[in-house]
């Protein structure tokens, strides 16, 4: 446990726990609706967001929230409208987000694109204190959103159509997603980067949902296993000297793999 | 009062006039079948009367209210046509049933007494009680028809709108469907339903309202198996068993086949 003298790994380790909790809780909403790629998708679309606060001497963070938000509810707009499928859309704004992050980074003074790799594969060393402030108020915030409107939420992400009949404000609860998935993915940036920012999101939720039968008991046990994952990544990178996303991003596959054994062992009824 | 009060209605999708000037009223109580081919515009009906497809002319009142200030949304019950139910994650069959009573519950607040005893009474109805915790997944085709039309009891509704709730169902779901629908009308409930086949529905229909090219054809007691064969615009064929006369195959699909 020597790791723990460390101030930054005190704060990294706080960080871990937040995330990896957040990203699953918004994750699942997203698998159920299908759009699993999402969180990819605005990750790519932060990577602008990043670069523009380098260039205007802003802190990245803002740049990158304020950008990631507005991407995930044009993609969420242009869903809606059905012209573009949700899969095109994405597409488009995957490449626009990296090659914009790219452009961006390299207009900005001193800039390059290796300025970008903390952001892309995560840096827990980098978490300031009052980055632990910020990380902390976006993580309450996401799971609280979970929280308050998770019904409503699971209604709209089943069934858009019905849930629009009985007279659920749709158009509201799918951007509220979009924008929360944005936040989650500028939170979770720092701890496992913006490339991997998705798989925080997703596999956690894959892994639980082969050995539960229920939503619940799915979205529970994926905050479970995101905990798990990123606070063992941030040990292993910390011991590996790793990127902590890929090490907490390979426990999550592991524990997938492992759901997928006990799964066959203990079918789901 | 009228629960659905269409007059001269007209929907375009996409470019494409799909319903061209249909009048159609649906009073409390009532137990109506629409009727119709593939392509007849009788799904565009039912989503323009629960709102989900806008009208390009012509009003629309639900419950004597315009559409447009229409907010007791909750009356309404709607079972879409749907090939499976539920999205990427694994549901429960209650899961999936409660969120029907989403739009009556408050936000921030458990559901409560009153909520848990119509999630409970929609499955009863269903005959679903005994799989309420199961995943929806692991159900057959015809049980997961029956979760959806769960969902939509477990709301309340007034009137429930039913997209081909019949379509792909074996005999006992058609059976415990029928019953389910018999159930609600007996209680005041109007039901609005789309079917190539009546099946089991037959005794309960009142009024079949009968769609072509985007126009009602005819409007009025549902087709019998005797009689009626030359009556213009007959579009009803049955299925020449006079043995069973309580299987009427209102609409034979090869009959429809153009």
């Amino acid at each position: 446990m020597s790791f723990l003298q460390f101030a930054f790994m005190q704060r990294a380790l706080v960080a871990a726990v937040l995330v990896g909790a957040a990203a699953p809780a918004i994750g699942t909403f997203l698998v159920q609706r299908r759009l699993s790629l999402m969180g990819d998708g605005i990750g790519h679309i932060a990577l602008t967001g990043v670069a523009l606060g380098f260039l205007l001497g802003t802190a990245p963070v803002l740049t990158a929230i304020v950008v990631s938000i507005a991407g995930a509810v044009t993609i969420e707009l242009i869903r809606e409208r059905g012209r573009t499928t949700g899969d095109v859309a994405l597409a488009l704004l995957f490449y626009g987000g990296i090659a914009g992050g790219v452009l961006l980074i390299g207009l900005s003074p001193g800039g390059s694109s290796a300025t970008l790799v903390s952001y892309l594969f995560g840096s827990l060393s980098s978490v300031r204190p009052i980055d632990l402030v910020v990380i902390a108020g976006l993580s309450v915030a996401v799971i609280g959103v979970v929280a308050v409107f998770g019904r409503e939420l699971f209604a709209v992400c089943s069934d858009e159509e019905v849930a629009r009949v009985s007279g659920l404000p749709v158009r509201f609860l799918n951007i509220l997603v979009a924008v929360t998935a944005a936040v989650t993915v500028t939170v979770a940036m720092r701890v496992v980067g913006l490339l991997l920012v998705s798989a925080l999101m997703v596999v956690p939720v894959a892994t639980a949902q082969q050995l539960s039968a229920s939503f619940r008991a799915t979205l529970l046990g994926a905050c479970a296993v995101g905990v798990v994952a990123s606070v063992g990544g941030l040990v292993l990178a910390f011991y590996a000297d790793v990127a902590p996303g890929a090490s907490t991003v390979v426990l999550a596959l592991g524990a997938f793999l492992l759901g997928a054994v006990g799964s066959r062992l203990r079918p789901v009824r | 009062m009228s629960v659905f009060a269409l007059h001269r209605g007209c929907v375009t999708l996409g470019g494409r006039e799909i319903l061209h000037d249909v009048s159609m009223t649906v009073d409390e109580g009532e137990f109506v079948a629409v009727l119709g081919a593939n392509g007849s515009g009788k799904t565009t009906l039912v989503r323009t009367l629960v709102g989900l497809v806008p009208l390009a002319a012509g009003d629309l009142d639900i419950f004597g209210t315009p559409i447009a200030r229409f907010r007791d949304w909750p009356r309404l019950g709607y079972v879409p046509q749907r090939l499976a139910v539920g999205g990427g994650v694994p549901s429960t069959v209650r899961e999936v049933v409660a969120s029907g009573r989403t739009g009556r519950a408050r936000r921030l607040r458990r559901l409560g007494r009153d909520d848990q005893h119509a999630i409970d009474h929609a499955l009863e109805d269903v005959g679903l009680s005994h799989r309420a915790k199961d995943a929806v997944a692991t159900l057959s085709g015809g049980q997961q028809q029956r979760v959806l039309i769960a969902r939509a009891l477990a709301g309340e509704p007034d009137v429930l709108v039913l997209d081909e709730p019949t379509a792909g169902v074996d005999a006992d779901s058609q059976d415990t469907l029928a019953g389910a629908l018999g159930h609600l009308s007996r209680q005041g409930g109007s039901v609005v339903l789309v079917a190539h086949e009546l099946g089991p529905l037959a005794g309960l229909i009142r009024r079949a309202v009968v769609m072509g090219g985007g126009r009602v054809l005819s409007d009025g007691p549902p087709p019998t198996p005797e009689g009626h064969h030359s009556h213009e615009g007959h579009v009803h064929t049955h299925a020449h068993l006079s043995d069973e006369p309580q299987r009427t195959s209102v609409l034979e699909p090869r009959t429809f086949d153009r």
